[in-house]
C-alpha cells in the first residue's frame, strides 16, 4: 500500500517538529521503501541547497571563489559525511547492543537534514536583500538550523536504537572518533594504492623502453 | 608546403596591419600590456599580473658622480627641497646631491671642540626640514648633530638613566628627529624599542618595544630541559627594529626583522602601533613565497606624502609599495645584475616620485622612474586621500584600463559612486574589489531609493487588498445572513 503524495510530503515535516513521534513512526509504523526514497530526495535537496547558496546567496554572507565553484562535489560534500556516520554509528551500534538497522540509521540521518534545507534555501534570496548589519539574522539562523538538526539527530539515534539519552550522546562522540579512524583508513588506503599503481607503471615503463 | 606558406603570409599581413594601427591605437593600455612583468596579490591570494609602476633608468655610482667609489654606503635621505644625502661609511664621509644627482658638496668632517673630528663608520643620516644634520656615528659611540654651516651643535653619547644597564654601550645605527626636535635611534643590541632623546640630547625613553614571538617547538624544549641546559640556550627576545622613516605627521613608520608578527608599524608618540591593515591582506612584503624561503625580511621604509610607504626586502630585494590602508599598490625589483636588479639593497628613498634604490656591496645607488601606470596609480591614491573625489574617480577609472586585475582600484571608484548617488553602479564595483562594507553602504541607499520610488504603488495595492477583503466579507456576511433568513 502507498501512502498518498500529500501525505508523503507532510510527514517529514510533522517529524521536524514531533521528532519523539516521528521517528518511532519512522521505525516501527512506515514503510521503509518509501522512507528511503524521501531520505534520498532530502539529499539531493540538502546539495541543490548548498549549490544554489554558493550561486545566488547574497555577496555579504557568501564570497566565494567562483573558480573553485563545482557543484559534484557539493554533492560529495553531502553524501559523503552521511554515509561515513551512517557507516560509522552502525559498526558501533551493532556492538553496542543498538536496535537499528542500517537502513533505519540511514533514514534518521536524512531526516534530521531537513532543517538545514527548509531554513537555508529561504536565505539564499533573502540574503540579497540584507544589509551588513541585518546579517545577523542570517548566522542566526543557520546557527538554529545546526542546533535543530543535532537535535534531530540525536532524537532519531535514541529513538532507531532505543538508548537511554545518556548512552546517545556516549555513542554519538564514539562516532566521530569512528568517524576520524575511517577517514585516516581512507587516506592511508588511497595512498598506498597510488603507490601500488605508480610502483607497476614504473616497472611496466621501464620494461618497456629496455624492450 | 603550399600552406605552410600560404600560412606565413596571413601572419605577416596582420602583423604589418597590426603595425601600421599601432600608433593610432597606440594609448597607454597598449605601453601598459607590453610591461606586464610586476605582479600583485589579488583577494584569493594569487599572484596575479600587473604592469610595471616604475622603471629603473639610472645607475649612480661613485666614479660618475666624481666622488671616487663609494664604499658599503648604507643609507640615504632626501629632503623636501630634493637635495640627496648618501652616507658612504666605508669613507666616513656624507655625499650631497642635488635632484639632478649632480655633486652639491662633501662633508668629511666638523670642528670639534677647536679640533677636526671625523666619523667613524656611520651607519644611519637623517636631515630635517631646517637642514639640521644627524649622524648616527656608529664607530664612535655617539650622535652627531650639524647645523644647516655644517658647524657642531651637539654630540648625543653614552646615555645616562636608570632604565639602561651599568655596562650599556650606545650603537647608535639609525636616526630619525621629530618636529619637535626629539631624536629617535635605533641603537644595536636594544630590544626595547627605539631609544628617545628630547632636543638637549638627554635619554628620556624607549618608545615602541616589540612583542616576543616564542616558537612553540622551542618553548617545549626549553621547559624540559634543565637550568644549566637553559642558561645555555638563546634567549627569548623581542626581535630589534630594522629600520625606521618619519612622516611629516611625526608617526614613526618602522620595520623589524620578525617572520611571523607585523614587521612594518606606525609608531604614535606613545609608541602603540596604529598602522592600519585594511588590505586584503596585512602589509608584510611576499604572501606566496617557497617553505625553503621564508616570507620577506624587511630592513628600510620610506613613507611619503598621502600615507603612501615602501619597504625593501633584502630577501628578494624587491621593493613593495602600500597606501595608507594597507592596500598593496606595486612591487618592483629584484635581485639579479640587470639594471633594475640589486645585489644586497639597503636603502630606499623617494626624490618626488622617482625612488632611489642603494647597492650597499656594488657602491651604487639605481634610479627608478615612475611609468604612466605608476603615475596614475599614484595620483589616484593622492586624490582619494585629499579628498578630491572627482579626479580620484577618474585616476581610478584610468588605472583600472591598465591593470585591470587591480581589486582595490574597483572600491576606490565605488566611493566615489557613492559619493555621487549612483548607487546601484556603486555596488557593482564594491562587489568587484570584494568591500563587502562598502557594499553594505550603497546597498542600503540603494534599497531606500527602490523602496522609496516603489512606495506609492506599494501602498496603492495594499489598500486596494484591504478594501477588497473588507467588501468581500461584508458581501459574504450579507449574502449569508440571508441564507440564515432563508432557511428560517
Amino acid at each position: 500500500m502507498s501512502p498518498s503524495s500529500k501525505e508523503l510530503i507532510k510527514y517529514p515535516f510533522y517529524l521536524i517538529v514531533h521528532p519523539f513521534n516521528g521517528y518511532w513512526e519512522l521505525k516501527y509504523e512506515r514503510s521503509n521503501k518509501w522512507n528511503v526514497i524521501i531520505s534520498f530526495v532530502i539529499l539531493f535537496l540538502l546539495a541543490l541547497t548548498n549549490i544554489l547558496h554558493s550561486q545566488y546567496a547574497g555577496f555579504l554572507v557568501n564570497i566565494y571563489n567562483p573558480k573553485e565553484m563545482n557543484s559534484l562535489m557539493e554533492f560529495l560534500y553531502v553524501i559523503v559525511p552521511v554515509l561515513f556516520w551512517c557507516i560509522a554509528n552502525w559498526s558501533l551500534t551493532t556492538l553496542m547492543d543498538g536496535e537499528g538497522k542500517f537502513v533505519e540509521i540511514f533514514n534518521s540521518t536524512c531526516f534530521a537534514l531537513i532543517p538545514l534545507v527548509v531554513i537555508n534555501f529561504p536565505w539564499i534570496w533573502l540574503s540579497n536583500v540584507v544589509a551588513l548589519e541585518e546579517t545577523t539574522f542570517y548566522y542566526f539562523s543557520s546557527s538554529f538550523a545546526v542546533i535543530w538538526f543535532v537535535f534531530l539527530l540525536f532524537v532519531g539515534n535514541m529513538t532507531v536504537h532505543q538508548y537511554t539519552p545518556l548512552k546517545t550522546i556516549f555513542t554519538m562522540l564514539l562516532t566521530l572518533l569512528a568517524i576520524g579512524f575511517m577517514a585516516f583508513l581512507c587516506l592511508l588506503f588511497f595512498s598506498l594504492v597510488q603507490q601500488i599503481i605508480s610502483f607497476i607503471s614504473v616497472i611496466y615503463q621501464e620494461m618497456v623502453m629496455r624492450g | 608546403m603550399t600552406s605552410n606558406r600560404k600560412r606565413k603570409l596571413v601572419i605577416m599581413l596582420v602583423l604589418s596591419v597590426a603595425l601600421l594601427l599601432s600608433p593610432i591605437t597606440g594609448t597607454a593600455t597598449v605601453q601598459a600590456e607590453g610591461a606586464s612583468n610586476s605582479y600583485n596579490y589579488s583577494f584569493w591570494g594569487n599572484t596575479v599580473v600587473s604592469p610595471d609602476a616604475y622603471d629603473a633608468t639610472k645607475l649612480l655610482t661613485g666614479h660618475n658622480l666624481g666622488v671616487g667609489s663609494l664604499k658599503d654606503p648604507s643609507d640615504l635621505h632626501v629632503t623636501a627641497d630634493g637635495h640627496i644625502y648618501v652616507l658612504d661609511s666605508g669613507n666616513n664621509r656624507i655625499i650631497v646631491l642635488d635632484d639632478k644627482f649632480k655633486l652639491l658638496h662633501i662633508i668629511d668632517s666638523f670642528e670639534h671642540a677647536g679640533q677636526q673630528d671625523t666619523f667613524a663608520s656611520p651607519q644611519g643620516i637623517f636631515v630635517t626640514e631646517h637642514n639640521q644634520l644627524y649622524i648616527a656615528d656608529t664607530g664612535n659611540k655617539r650622535v652627531v648633530h650639524l647645523d644647516e654651516q655644517r658647524q657642531l651643535v651637539q654630540i648625543v653619547d653614552s646615555p645616562q638613566s636608570e632604565l639602561l644597564q651599568a655596562n650599556f654601550e650606545f650603537k647608535p645605527v639609525r636616526v630619525v628627529v621629530d618636529k619637535a626636535n626629539r631624536i629617535y635611534v635605533m641603537a644595536t643590541g636594544v630590544f626595547d624599542g627605539f631609544m628617545e632623546f628630547n632636543a638637549n640630547g638627554e635619554f628620556t625613553t624607549f618608545i615602541g618595544a616589540n612583542r616576543v614571538n616564542v616558537d612553540p617547538l622551542e618553548y617545549l624544549w626549553k621547559t624540559l630541559s634543565t637550568r644549566e641546559q637553559r642558561s645555555q640556550m638563546v634567549q627569548f627576545t623581542p626581535t630589534e627594529f630594522t629600520n625606521l622613516d618619519i612622516n611629516d605627521e611625526g608617526f614613526i613608520y618602522a620595520t623589524n626583522g620578525d617572520q611571523w608578527g607585523d614587521n612594518i608599524k606606525k609608531l604614535n608618540a606613545q609608541g602603540t602601533d596604529i598602522l592600519r591593515r585594511e588590505g586584503y591582506f596585512n602589509p608584510t612584503g611576499d604572501i606566496r613565497y617557497r617553505v625553503t624561503d621564508g616570507p620577506s625580511r624587511m630592513i628600510d621604509i620610506d613613507v611619503t606624502d598621502s600615507e603612501i610607504y615602501s619597504v625593501l626586502d633584502s630577501k628578494r630585494g624587491r621593493i613593495f609599495t602600500y597606501n595608507g590602508d594597507g592596500h598593496l599598490m606595486y612591487v618592483f625589483g629584484g635581485l639579479g645584475n640587470q639594471l633594475g636588479k640589486f645585489t644586497t639593497p639597503v636603502a630606499i628613498e623617494r626624490v618626488g616620485d622617482q625612488m632611489l634604490v642603494l647597492d650597499k656591496a656594488l657602491g651604487e645607488i639605481t634610479v627608478f622612474e615612475t611609468t604612466a601606470y605608476g603615475r596614475t596609480l599614484n595620483e589616484a591614491v593622492r586624490s582619494y586621500y585629499r579628498g578630491d573625489e572627482e579626479a580620484a574617480f577618474q585616476r581610478y577609472l584610468e588605472t583600472i584600463n591598465m591593470n585591470a586585475n587591480l581589486e582595490f582600484a574597483y572600491s576606490g571608484i565605488g566611493k566615489a559612486l557613492l559619493r555621487q548617488g549612483n548607487y546601484g553602479e556603486a555596488m557593482k564595483y564594491f562587489k568587484e574589489s570584494y568591500d563587502n562594507k562598502g557594499y553594505s553602504k550603497a546597498f542600503l541607499l540603494h534599497r531606500k531609493e527602490i523602496l522609496r520610488s516603489y512606495f506609492p504603488t506599494i501602498m496603492t495595492i495594499l489598500v486596494t487588498l484591504l478594501l477588497a477583503i473588507f467588501v468581500w466579507r461584508k458581501v459574504r456576511k450579507w449574502k449569508g445572513g440571508k441564507k440564515i433568513v432563508t432557511i428560517e
